[in-house]
């Protein structure tokens, strides 16, 4: 008598324990291959766009004041922009901040009083995620290199006034007493070598072509697997670090699983990479060139080298291409900090009194110098700061799932004025939020003055 | 007391103060020497001669966007700061064109190709446009040319125009200074570059 059962159960027994076919789905760790015709894939797409983008316009104004509120006198290191001031993550109804300080994390979970601003921000679309490039890095590139990094299926969801100045400065270690030596442009393929001939050598400017030499990308290339518009050129390393800093291009990370889990990233300064030990919010690759070697499977292909095979991917040659790109990247100094000193004190005849008693407090009560550490502001070490503490996780919102972040690098400080929005997913706007988000996270209770002059310490490093 | 004939001997192997020990590896030549490896009086070579055309250009567009600050400017910091660039390149100028006349070289009385842009831009600017234009146009200007004096200081081997570059170029880089700082304090941004470390005005410039 046939008994498939059993005979099922004697393989097992046989095979055991390594072949045991839990019964998972195929696609869970793996890019799916498309299913459709390119041409149908843009018509749909096209036609969600708007809704994809009001939607996400929706859960911004319900989380934030995305007003334009710029600090008075306080401008990012070139001048161009303000930094916006106010704490903008929105409180519920009747609540304050020092209210919701004064609650323990288990009350603020079942009262479901974390607000939603300090959660993980989704992706505008969750579920096909990849590249978005804010407007003016779209225009820089049309209109000195015609290639297009605009998306037919969604755009940048952020305002242009929460996001950095745009093109930010450069400031070199090599060249200190030029300053800003970007002359108001954003670097591109067209304009690079002018801008940096005879203040760079040439293995840094061989760096800088290559860093700025499109290659395929995920959502940018020429397969039917694409979202711009024409077969693509790809995408440059300095498209999303504009200047070697952010202009808050952002992707999911390729370092979670399954999709809907995956969070947001911000895109974070190449600014003082000199002095960082690790790299990378979860992946803590351990020198700038690891992580220039792999940029082009993990940004560029959600960390799926099978699909980076299929459209194309550039392995950038370890001791030439890789060592050039590194160099170049460190050289990129943070901008001027003037009222510091040279171990990253404030001095006390430049600085405000204000500031000064932020000092004490960032260093002192607020504690935040145990991670923040001078003079370059972080520990080179990933914490887990434990936001579940605070809510309930596993909700879905706009197809993310909201799951502890676990373990993140600490991110340096120097120049934090200039890289809105904060957190590695961008999920804080201002400086003010992360003051708060802090004071919430480790428990400090601040007063408003403390909090307060920790602001104003932030906006001096 | 040495004979007339030591003196002389001294004085042809005590270097020339200012005169660069070049690499003969890269001299033309062509060039009359002195001594082994030093070029005689007046002998220029390609970047002596750029050099003069460049910095002459450079020169006379910086005096001419000085001018336009002068006239244009409504902020009285920008237009003390122009004030001094008019003064500084029309000295300049004066050494510039002296050099390249005894040496039977150009000195072109026009600005670079980059500085007529420049101007075309700025003049169709006015208040603090005008200002933030015309500061942002002086530093890329500044540090220019601080890359070509240090450039010819390296590169050239005509004492006398290595000398000049020389001379200038600390006076190019207190007016990279004071850009850096006028930027900050017209912008609101943090001094950087030069002024990071001393940002107030000198007293007398102010
Ligand atoms: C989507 C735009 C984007 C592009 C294109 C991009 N990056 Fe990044 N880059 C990011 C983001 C986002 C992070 C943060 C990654 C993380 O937290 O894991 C990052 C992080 C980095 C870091 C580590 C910073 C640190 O110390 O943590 C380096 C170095 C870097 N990128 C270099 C490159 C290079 C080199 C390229 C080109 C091969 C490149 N990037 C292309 C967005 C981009
Ligand atoms: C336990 C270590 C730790 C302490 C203490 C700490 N931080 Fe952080 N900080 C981090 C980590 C880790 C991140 C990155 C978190 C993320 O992106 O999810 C971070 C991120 C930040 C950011 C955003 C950086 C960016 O580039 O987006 C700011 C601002 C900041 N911290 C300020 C503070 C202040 C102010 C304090 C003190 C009140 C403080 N931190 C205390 C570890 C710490």
């Amino acid at each position: 008598m046939f008994k498939p059962k059993a005979l099922l159960l004697c393989s097992i027994a046989v095979l055991a324990p390594g072949a045991q076919a839990d019964p998972l789905p195929p696609d869970a760790t793996y890019r799916p291959p498309p299913t459709q015709p390119f041409s149908e894939v843009k018509r749909m797409d096209e036609q969600q766009k708007a809704a994809v983008m009001q939607r996400q316009a929706a859960l911004l104004g319900e989380r934030y004041d995305l007003a334009d509120r710029p600090l008075p006198g306080v401008m990012m290191s070139g001048g161009r922009k303000p930094v916006q001031g106010g704490a903008r993550v929105k409180l519920a109804a009747g609540m304050s901040w020092d209210r919701l300080a004064s609650l323990g994390p288990e009350e603020i979970r079942e009262r479901d009083l974390l607000p939603q601003g300090f959660r993980p921000l989704p992706h505008v679309k969750q579920a096909t995620g990849g590249q978005v490039f804010p407007q003016r890095q779209i225009d820089v590139i049309a209109s000195l290199e015609q290639r297009d990094l605009r998306r037919f299926d969604v755009d940048m969801d952020l305002p242009d006034h929460l996001t950095p100045e745009f093109p930010p400065p450069i400031f070199l270690t090599t060249h200190p007493e030029l300053g800003d030596v970007s002359r108001g442009q954003a670097l591109t393929l067209r304009n690079f070598y002018e801008i940096m001939n005879g203040i760079i050598t040439p293995v840094q400017m061989e760096g800088l072509r290559l860093l700025l030499t499109p290659f395929p990308q995920e959502e940018f290339n020429q397969t039917e697997d694409r979202k711009v518009a024409a077969p693509s050129m790809g995408v440059a390393c300095l498209d999303c670090h504009t200047n070697f800093h952010t202009n808050a291009a952002f992707h999911l990370t390729p370092d979670v699983r399954p999709q809907s889990a995956r969070f947001r990233l911000d895109t974070n300064s190449l600014r003082g990479l000199f002095n960082q030990q690790i790299h990378g919010s979860k992946r803590s690759l351990r020198s700038v060139e690891d992580f220039t070697e792999f940029e082009q499977r993990t940004a560029y292909f959600n960390g799926d080298h099978v699909s980076a095979t299929r459209k194309g991917v550039h392995l950038p040659d370890r001791p030439n291409q890789v060592a050039m790109m590194a160099q170049m990247q460190n050289i990129i100094d943070f901008p001027p900090a003037p009222k510091l000193d040279v171990t990253g004190r404030l001095i006390p005849e430049k600085a405000s009194a204000q500031e000064l008693a932020g000092e004490r407090i960032f260093n002192g009560k607020g504690r935040c110098a145990e991670c923040h550490a001078a003079p370059d502001f972080l520990d080179n070490r990933m914490h887990d700061l434990k936001l579940e503490r605070f809510y309930k996780v596993g909700k879905t919102v706009n197809d993310q799932v909201a799951l502890p972040d676990g373990p993140i690098k600490t991110f340096t400080l120097r120049g934090i004025k200039d890289s809105p929005p904060y957190l590695h997913d961008g999920r804080l706007p201002t400086l003010a939020d992360t003051v708060e988000f802090f004071n919430l996270v480790l428990g400090l209770k601040l007063s408003q003055e403390e909090k307060d002059a920790l602001h104003a310490y932030l906006l001096t490093l | 007391m040495r004979s007339p004939a030591t003196l002389a001997l001294l004085a042809a192997l005590a270097l020339p103060a200012h005169a660069q020990l070049g690499n003969p590896g890269v001299t033309d030549p062509a060039t009359a020497q002195a001594r082994p490896g030093m070029p005689a009086a007046g002998e220029t070579n390609v970047a002596d001669r750029l050099f003069l055309k460049l910095a002459a250009m450079g020169n006379f567009g910086e005096a001419e966007a000085g001018r336009l600050a002068i006239a244009r400017s409504s902020d009285p910091r920008v237009q003390a700061f122009a004030r001094q660039m008019v003064e500084d390149h029309s000295a300049t100028r004066g050494k510039l064109e002296s050099l390249a006349r005894e040496r039977g070289l150009p000195a072109p009385a026009m600005p670079q190709p980059d500085q007529v842009e420049a101007k075309k831009r700025l003049e169709s600017l006015s208040g603090t446009a005008f200002n933030t234009e015309y500061l942002a146009v002086q530093l890329a200007d500044d540090q220019k040319t601080a890359h070509l004096l240090e450039w010819e200081i390296n590169a050239g081997q005509d004492a006398a125009v290595q000398q000049l570059a020389k001379e200038t170029l600390p006076v190019v880089l207190e007016h990279l200074r004071q850009v850096q700082a006028l930027i900050a304090e017209t912008s609101g941004a943090p001094p950087q570059g030069l002024a990071a470390a001393s940002p107030a005005m000198p007293a007398n410039r102010r």
